[in-house]
This record gives C-alpha cells, sequence and structure tokens, in this order.
C-alpha cells in the first residue's frame, strides 16, 4: 500500500475523526463528570457536529477544481470527494437534529444523557465513513459502527421493556442483514478478486450467476437502513416502542447513512449497467412502496402511519436508485441525483413528525388515532407539528417531498421503467388518503377533553417546526439544492 | 390602451427593468392572507370576525388582481396580443436547471384562463361575503377556503408542469377537511370519495407529464411548448391519462357521484364554490392540456366527447327530473352545463371553444348563485325537500326572483350570462355533430325547464303556515347575490367585450404554434 498522502489523509478522515474525539470525550464526561447538566453534553455534541459539517463545506468548495475526483486515501480505501461532502453535510444535519431534540427523551434517558449524544455521534461517524468508504473492509466497519450505535440509542431507554425489545429485534435484523451483506461482498471479492470498489465495475462479467447473487445479497443488506422489505419490521418496532425524539434520531440517521450506502456502493461500486442488482432494486423498490402505503390504510396509531410512510420513502429512494444513468454517461446521473435530494427532505419529513409524536409522549397523548382526536383545539402547537409532519411524510404541497417524488418518477420513467414510475406515484397517492383522515381526527374531530398544557421542552419542538419549515422551503429552494446535489451526484464513478 | 395596462406594461414600453408580478400577485395575495389569519386568535366574537374581514379582504385582493390582468389583456387584444400567452403579463424565472429538464416559475394566460380567474376571483369573493354567518370553525374555513383559491388560480395561469401539479393537488387536504368540519350527513364518506378522485386525477397528470417530457424529448417541464409530437403509442396514453383525469374533475357522467355527494353533504357556501370551481378546472385541464397539447387526438376523438356530452345531458337532466333534492337538483343542473361545455370541446372549433370560455362563466356564476339561494331558503325554513316546500313567494319576493334570473340564464335567454356560450357551443358544435348537438339542446332545456317548474314548486302556489315567519333574504345576502346577478348581466349585456380574448385563447388552444 502506498504511503497516503497528508492532506488527503487529513481532508478524508478529519469530520469522522472529529466525530469519534468528540463522541469519546462527551462519553468521558459523562462518566467522571457525572453533575454535568445533559445541556452541556448536547451543546458539545452540536459544536462537533457543526464543525463536522464545516469541514465537509469547506471539502465542498475546495474540490471545485478536481473534475470530480477528489482526494483519494490509503489506496483508494476512503475518498473526499464532492459526494462524500454533500454526504457528510447531511449527515451531520440529521445528527444535530438528534442532538438538540434529544431533551425531549431526558426524562427516559435518564443519567444515560452523554451517553446517547457520544452514541449519535458515533453513528453519524459511521454514516461519514460509509459516506468516504471505497473499498469492503471500510464500508463494513463504517457500517457496523453506525449500526451498533443505533442500536444502542434504543436500547439505552431502558426504564421500560418495549424499547428493549425493539433494541434486541434491531440487533437480529441487524445480524441477519449485515450477514447477507458480507455473503453478498464476500461472492463479489470471490468473483472480481478485489475489495475495492473503484475496481469491481470494471471486473464483473455481465450475466454471470454468481456475481448476482452477490449483488442481490449486497443490496438487500443495505436496504434495511432505509427499511424497504423485506428487512423492514426493525423500524416499525423502533418507531413503535422507542420515545419520539429517540425514534427520530435512530430512523433519520439510518435512512440517511442507508440512502448514502446505497448510492456509494450500488452506483459508484458496481455501476448502474449490471442488470442483476437493478432489476431486483426495481422489484424491491416497487414492494418498498405500495406494501406499506396499502398496509398504512388500516394503520390505527400515529406512530405505525410515520413508520410505514418512512418505509415508502425507502421505495423511492430505491425507485431513484435504479434510474442513475442506467444506458447512459455517468455525468447524467439523474437519478442519484434525485435520490440526494429526495434523502435530504425525506430526513426533515422524518424528523419533523416523530418530533411530533415526542411532544405527544411529552403531554401524555397516546399515539392512537382516537387519541388524537380534538388535537387541534387541545394543544394547538403539538397539533400543528404533528400535521406538517405528516403532510411532509405524505410528499403533500407544498413540501418539497412532493417535488422529489416528481423527480424520482420521472427518472424511472427516464430509463424505461414506467411500471415503477407508476407504483411509486400510486403509492403515495395511497398514503395521502390515511393521512387525510388523520388530520381530519387532528384538526376536525373532537371529544370535549379539556385543553392541554404542554410540559414539552421549546427546543426540540423549536427544531421540529424548523425541519417542517425547511421542508417546505426546500420546494421554493429546489434550484440550488438540486445543484448541490448535482455537484454531488456528478463524483460518482 | 387602459391605464392598467399601461401600468404593467410598463417594462416592456420604458425599457424599465421593473418586473410584471401580477399574476404572482393574484396567485399568492390569498395565500398570505391565509397565513396571517393561519396566526390570529379566534376565541373571541371579535377575533373572529377580524378572521371574517381578513378572509373577505384576502378574496378581494385576488379578485382585484384578477379583474387588473383581464382588464389588461382585453387592453391588448387591440394590438393581438390580448388573450395569447406570451403577453406583457408573462413571469418566467428559471427555477431547476441541474437535473435533465428544465423547469421555471412561469405565470402567463391564455383567454380560457382569463375566463376562469374572472370567474374564480368573483365566486371566491362572493363565498367569502356569504361566509361572514358562519360561527362555526372560522378560521379553518377563512385559511381552507384562501389555500382554495389560490389553488384554483395557480391551475388556470401555471405553465410549468411541477407549478401546475403543485397547484392541482394543493386543494385535495383542504377539501377534506372542509367537508370533514362542515358537512352533514354521509359527509365523512363523500370527502373521502372525492380525495380519492382528486388523488387519481393527480397521480394520472403526474404521470402524463412525465411521458409528455421525456417521450416528447423535451429538457423543459414548461407547458408552453405545445403542441408535442410522441413517438409510438406515447401521445395516444399520455392524451388518455389527462382526458381521465380531467373528466374526472369535470364530475361528467359517470364519474360525477363524488361531487354530487359532496355538494349535497356541505354548506351552502361549500357547496357553491364546490360546484362552480372544481369541475370547472376539470374542464381548464381538458382544454388547455388535452386539446392544447395534442389537437390533433382530440379531433380524432370528438365523436367520443359528443357522446359522452350526450349521455351526461340527457342522464344528468333526468336525474334532476326526479330528485327531490334541492342541492343535489343544482349537482345536476351543473352537471348538465359541464356536458353542454364538453359538446363545445367536441365542436373543436373556434366558435365552439369560444362558446366554452363564456359558458363556463356563466355556468359557474348561476351554479354558485343557484346553490347559495338553495342555502338561503335552508336557513330560513330548515328544509331541502322540494315537496316540502311551496308558496315561498309571498314571504321572499326576492328569493324568488333571483332564482328565476338564474333558471333563465340557464336556459340561455338573452342578455343573460348563459346565452352566448350556449349559442356559440351549439353554432359551433352542429356542423361536426348534428344529432349530438340536438340532444344536447333539449337536455338544457329539459333542465331549464325542470328549474322553472321547481321554482313553481317552491316558489307558488297557496302561501303555507309553516312558512309564516320565513324571512327573505337580507342585505348582506343581497351584497353578495347582486355581486353574482351583476357579473351574470354583465356578461350576457356586454359579451363583445370579452369576445376578443376568448376568440384568441381558442385559437391558441386550437392551432397552437399558428396563432
Amino acid at each position: 500500500m502506498p504511503d497516503p498522502s497528508g492532506a488527503a489523509v487529513f481532508t478524508t478522515m478529519l469530520p469522522a475523526a472529529m466525530l469519534v474525539v468528540a463522541a469519546g470525550v462527551v462519553a468521558l464526561l459523562g462518566w467522571f463528570r457525572p453533575g454535568l447538566p445533559p445541556s452541556f453534553h448536547r451543546w458539545l455534541g452540536s459544536i462537533a457536529l457543526v464543525g463536522a459539517g464545516i469541514a465537509a463545506l469547506i471539502t465542498f468548495h475546495a474540490l471545485g477544481n478536481t473534475g470530480g475526483v477528489g482526494l483519494v486515501a490509503y489506496a483508494g480505501a476512503v475518498i473526499a470527494d464532492r459526494f462524500d461532502a454533500y454526504a457528510v453535510l447531511l449527515l451531520c444535519g440529521a445528527g444535530l437534529v438528534a442532538t438538540l431534540t434529544s431533551g425531549a427523551a431526558a426524562a427516559r434517558l435518564g443519567p444515560r444523557m452523554p451517553a446517547f449524544q457520544a452514541l449519535v455521534l458515533t453513528a453519524t461517524a459511521g454514516g461519514v465513513v460509509i459516506a468516504a468508504q471505497w473499498e469492503m473492509g471500510m464500508l463494513v466497519t463504517g457500517l457496523g459502527l453506525l449500526v451498533i450505535s443505533l442500536i444502542g440509542m434504543v436500547a439505552l431507554e431502558k426504564t421500560a421493556e418495549p424499547p428493549g425489545e425493539a433494541a434486541f429485534r434491531a440487533l437480529v435484523t441487524a445480524g441477519v442483514a449485515m450477514a447477507l451483506l458480507l455473503y453478498g461482498l464476500a461472492i463479489i471479492y470471490g468473483a472480481t478478486g478485489t475489495t475495492n470498489l473503484a475496481a469491481t465495475r470494471g471486473q464483473f462479467v455481465h450475466g454471470a450467476a454468481l456475481e448476482g447473487l452477490g449483488l442481490a445479497l449486497t443490496l438487500v443488506g443495505l436496504a434495511f437502513l432505509v427499511g424497504a422489505p423485506p428487512l423492514h419490521h426493525w423500524l416499525l418496532q423502533v418507531a413503535a416502542a422507542s420515545s419520539g425524539a429517540v425514534a427520530g434520531a435512530v430512523i433519520s440517521l439510518a435512512v440517511a447513512s442507508g440512502g448514502i450506502a446505497l448510492v456509494r456502493v450500488m452506483i459508484s461500486g458496481f455501476s448502474p449497467g449490471m442488470r442483476p442488482w437493478v432489476v431486483l432494486a426495481a422489484v424491491l423498490g416497487a414492494v418498498a412502496c405500495l406494501y406499506p402505503a396499502i398496509v398504512s390504510l388500516a394503520a390505527g396509531s400515529v406512530r405505525r402511519l410515520i413508520a410505514l410512510g418512512v418505509c415508502l420513502q425507502g421505495g423511492l429512494l430505491l425507485t431513484a436508485l435504479i434510474a442513475n444513468g442506467v444506458g447512459r454517461d455517468y455525468l447524467s446521473a439523474q437519478g442519484a441525483v434525485a435520490l440526494l435530494f429526495a434523502l435530504l427532505v425525506f430526513v426533515l419529513a422524518i424528523q419533523a413528525s416523530f418530533q411530533a409524536a415526542a411532544r405527544l409522549d411529552a403531554d401524555g397523548i397516546g399515539s392512537g388515532i382516537s387519541d388524537i382526536r380534538g388535537l387541534g383545539r387541545r394543544s394547538p402547537m403539538t397539533a400543528g407539528l404533528l400535521c406538517l409532519g405528516l403532510v411532509g411524510l405524505a410528499g403533500l404541497p407544498p413540501f418539497a417531498g412532493f417535488l422529489a417524488r416528481i423527480l424520482i418518477a420521472e427518472t424511472a420513467m427516464a430509463v424505461g421503467y414506467s411500471w415503477l414510475a407508476a407504483a411509486s406515484v400510486v403509492a403515495s397517492a395511497i398514503y395521502v388518503v390515511p393521512v387525510l383522515r388523520c388530520l381530519a381526527a387532528v384538526l376536525v374531530e373532537d371529544d370535549d377533553l379539556p385543553a392541554l398544557v404542554s410540559t414539552s421542552p421549546w427546543l426540540p419542538g423549536l427544531v421540529g417546526a424548523a425541519c417542517a419549515v425547511f421542508g417546505i422551503a426546500a420546494f421554493a429552494l429546489a434550484g440550488p439544492l438540486i445543484f448541490a446535489a448535482h455537484g454531488a451526484a456528478s463524483a460518482l464513478r | 390602451m387602459s391605464f392598467l395596462a399601461q401600468t404593467s406594461s410598463a417594462a416592456s414600453t420604458s425599457g424599465a427593468s421593473f418586473p410584471t408580478i401580477i399574476y404572482t400577485c393574484l396567485v399568492w395575495s390569498a395565500l398570505l392572507f391565509a397565513a396571517v389569519v393561519l396566526v390570529m386568535p379566534d376565541q373571541t366574537h371579535e377575533q373572529r370576525s377580524r378572521i371574517k374581514s381578513l378572509g373577505i379582504s384576502g378574496a378581494g385582493a385576488a379578485l382585484f388582481f384578477a379583474i387588473w390582468a383581464v382588464e389588461s389583456q382585453i387592453a391588448d387584444v387591440a394590438l393581438g396580443t390580448g388573450g395569447l400567452p406570451g403577453g406583457d403579463l408573462v413571469e418566467r424565472h428559471l427555477w431547476i436547471a441541474s437535473f435533465q429538464f428544465e423547469s421555471t416559475y412561469h405565470l402567463d394566460a391564455d383567454g380560457l384562463s382569463l375566463s376562469l380567474v374572472m370567474l374564480f376571483g368573483v365566486v371566491f369573493f362572493c363565498a367569502a361575503l356569504a361566509a361572514w354567518k358562519n360561527d362555526r370553525h372560522v378560521k379553518m374555513l377563512a385559511v381552507n377556503l384562501l389555500i382554495l383559491e389560490t389553488a384554483a388560480m395557480g391551475v388556470v395561469v401555471s405553465y410549468d408542469w411541477i407549478l401546475f401539479l403543485l397547484f392541482w393537488t394543493l386543494p385535495i387536504a383542504p377539501i377534506y377537511l372542509l367537508v370533514r368540519a362542515f358537512g352533514h350527513g354521509q359527509g365523512d364518506r363523500a370527502a373521502g370519495r372525492y380525495a380519492v378522485g382528486m388523488l387519481a386525477s393527480g397521480a394520472l397528470l403526474t404521470l402524463a407529464a412525465i411521458l409528455i417530457t421525456f417521450q416528447g424529448g423535451l429538457h423543459s417541464l414548461d407547458m408552453g411548448a405545445v403542441p408535442v409530437t410522441l413517438p409510438g403509442k406515447g401521445g395516444g396514453v399520455a392524451f388518455w391519462l389527462i382526458t381521465v383525469a380531467a373528466l374526472l374533475a369535470m364530475a361528467i357522467v359517470p364519474l360525477h357521484g363524488a361531487l354530487l355527494d359532496l355538494e349535497e353533504d356541505s354548506t351552502g357556501v361549500l357547496s357553491a364554490i364546490f360546484v362552480a370551481v372544481l369541475p370547472s378546472l376539470g374542464a381548464f385541464a381538458l382544454l388547455h392540456v388535452a386539446v392544447g397539447f395534442f389537437p390533433t387526438a382530440a379531433g380524432s376523438y370528438s365523436l367520443f366527447f359528443a357522446a359522452v356530452a350526450v349521455v351526461t345531458v340527457v342522464w344528468a337532466g333526468l336525474a334532476a327530473l326526479r330528485t327531490d333534492d334541492l342541492r343535489r337538483l343544482i349537482g345536476h343542473v351543473g352537471t348538465v352545463l359541464m356536458g353542454v361545455a364538453l359538446l363545445g370541446v367536441a365542436g373543436h372549433s373556434t366558435i365552439a371553444v369560444t362558446g366554452v370560455m363564456y359558458l363556463l362563466i356563466a355556468r359557474g356564476l348561476v351554479v354558485s348563485l343557484l346553490m347559495l339561494l338553495v342555502s338561503a331558503i335552508q336557513e330560513s325554513t330548515r328544509r331541502v325537500r322540494i315537496s316540502q316546500l311551496g308558496g315561498l313567494a309571498w314571504q321572499a319576493p326576492y328569493l324568488s326572483a333571483l332564482w328565476l334570473l338564474a333558471s333563465l340564464s340557464v336556459a340561455g335567454i338573452p342578455f343573460l350570462a348563459g346565452f352566448t356560450g350556449d349559442y356559440l357551443i351549439f353554432t359551433g358544435s352542429f356542423p361536426a355533430h348534428r344529432w349530438a348537438t340536438a340532444i344536447v339542446l333539449g337536455g338544457t332545456l329539459l333542465t331549464a325547464g325542470v328549474l322553472l317548474w321547481t321554482a313553481q314548486r317552491i316558489f307558488f302556489g297557496s302561501s303555507q303556515d309553516s312558512f309564516a315567519r320565513v324571512r327573505d333574504v337580507g342585505p348582506l345576502d343581497l351584497t353578495y347575490l347582486g355581486v353574482l346577478i351583476a357579473v351574470i348581466l354583465l356578461v350576457g349585456i356586454l359579451p363583445g367585450h370579452f369576445a376578443g380574448l376568448f376568440q384568441n385563447g381558442a385559437g391558441y388552444i386550437l392551432f397552437p404554434g399558428t396563432v
């Protein structure tokens, strides 16, 4: 292995290093100085995340003249390119929201709050490693760091039994997914003779069954992060069992990292010209769109509705994935552009809706549809946030999710997958129906219960509302955001 | 050129770079007021009154800009640009450039758009006035009505697919919530059915937009680049996707059930808006998008449109004859008139399409007037069944007179709004579809007869003791009903004022690229 250049190593590893070091500091301070207020750890984590984001922003600008090649270190195992910078910004944003809103779970986390903050940082660092990797070993390292951190975040709420069970189920699912991924990568290594994802795409033999199996296993292994079937139950379980703040943090970080991993591995590593995984992704995408949409018609609780909305979004991400310039020049990577733009607005919608769930927790309101009747009168702020979150999740106008859905369907049809485009549009339309029912329950129906005085801390609600507002603003700002996504996608090779 | 037109075209004549923002104001002014209303308290009577005032102001602002836009374009007819897109009011700014297609913030209007802009401005303003009497869910009503107005205005002036789809799907949630909040009887079911229908039409239009963009080889979502030619069966598929979506929204037989239920189970104000606005949006999509993008296909399938028009008019006319429910009756009348408009589309001639624009205005005004009158009758008598009413003319002479005026407009009596539209549609369609025109004409007369017969049953005959305390329409009612009547008379007496605008618009739709 040639000696890595100092600048390249520094640039590629800086955000992840900052996050891991900060996580260590937060954890140690929590261990040795238990008397420190929870807000101290929160702000320390926030500073680290902002710092990592700024580092990524500088990288994004500094790489303008590299033609998308970026800086490569450790014999191509890691790379700092525009995609990496975009991904780090997105992950740090998701991590920052998770950190700032963690106060809503303070009662259930108790003295374990510093550990939670540290795990948010390590989970973000895991996602950052996945974004920067170009090699199977680094991929597994990043994925392991991410998954263990996420499971730990769920398990920390051990004052109640359901989160523990959810964490265990997530652990089992993650274990299965990791196993599938490792089998897939092993088969691909056997077939191509390299673990470097930059080299694999040139080594594939088109139509080979073994390689097809490897690609399929890898895809299914990665798709569990975005909540796509068949490994989506962990997401439903976490959404139902964890507090709103924790579920929002875990799921938004998982989806953001999952989307990034899918792009980096499947597009950058395996090329969209490989038919086996593209066809499988199309089928998975259609199932992941339609199944949660249809199941959501019978959803009896807000949390389940939100979780199914996230699964639907996972399906949409897979739909965008297959549309990444099949049969075209990679620079016209429009599917990846749509995916990256969608990923941003989806994460915002997830956070906004789970912050609403967190406010329901804090106000002592159940998450059943019958529990939220008349919420518009009883607790206008919570009701407003819930409505914004659900409408954003459903991708109704004026939220940018609406535009993201159109872009994804456009890209699917552009590469000849008209049926998949139709499935994604139909699924999105179906999901609107239960959301409308929920809105009516909140705003129209009433059960004459007295008005509530919310005891929820102000910061999580404010951050959740900011996510919702940015989800709307992203529609108007679609031009620059898509330009940024285009810059990131054009770095994929 | 009028003062308004001079002001709006200052950019082009003086060389100044001040941007024209009439259409932006037209679309977004109502939403701006909705945002203000949203943050206002609504606990006391005074606070609710303030919200209602803001609702009226929002609708009034949109009406002001609608009149400005229409009069400015009418003034431009003499210059040859009025009623055609690309005039001095056009707004076009690049929005999304880094994708495989470009998207622009493109607002513009042709004659058809302007006819509907005028209609929506008047109807929403009158509805906002009529909503003054409501004291339930005041904030929700004001906010959602203003969002609905934004959506309706946005649909007809959008010249970019993303904007068009945004505004097309924007009303789904407000309509659902309004009907759930104010509906009675089977309101919940009606709201759900209609929402599903709107979602389906939105999905079909989305797929059509994607198909047109890619199969047409376009790298832009701009809707001004018409007509398009798609290879293979793409053109036919896109045409039918748009047509079905439009017919769903137009509530043409057999797709009319959901809208009828919606109108029957809502309050008067909401029913007036639903019956006037929603089918008009469908007619706009059919003419502006389906016919505008695929004029040849529309001409080829004109027999289909004529057949559907016949079925619609006959079915709805007979249903109007049978029904005993006043709201449902007005719903059927609206469906009949929409069938007449469809015959105009089938006529596929400049005369017929010009007639459609007149008819859409007349239809919207008349059916919303009738629906508000039904609301007034129901409010006074607590009854909505025709068989339970009678002799109201003695207690409510204004109500009776207004009803008769509206009925005569449906019949197409000269000097009322309905005349010009009916005349032009029947004249323009007769050469192509003689039998269909004759049957639709008969159906229209039957419907007018039903309305007059209904007037005879509910207003005339001996006075009933149970209605001794029934009061006639009050000053507030007369204000908004008077506005509707004034516009019906204006369009009826001065149809020539709009003629150039509508003719140019019809030419643009039928012969895009040549006008």
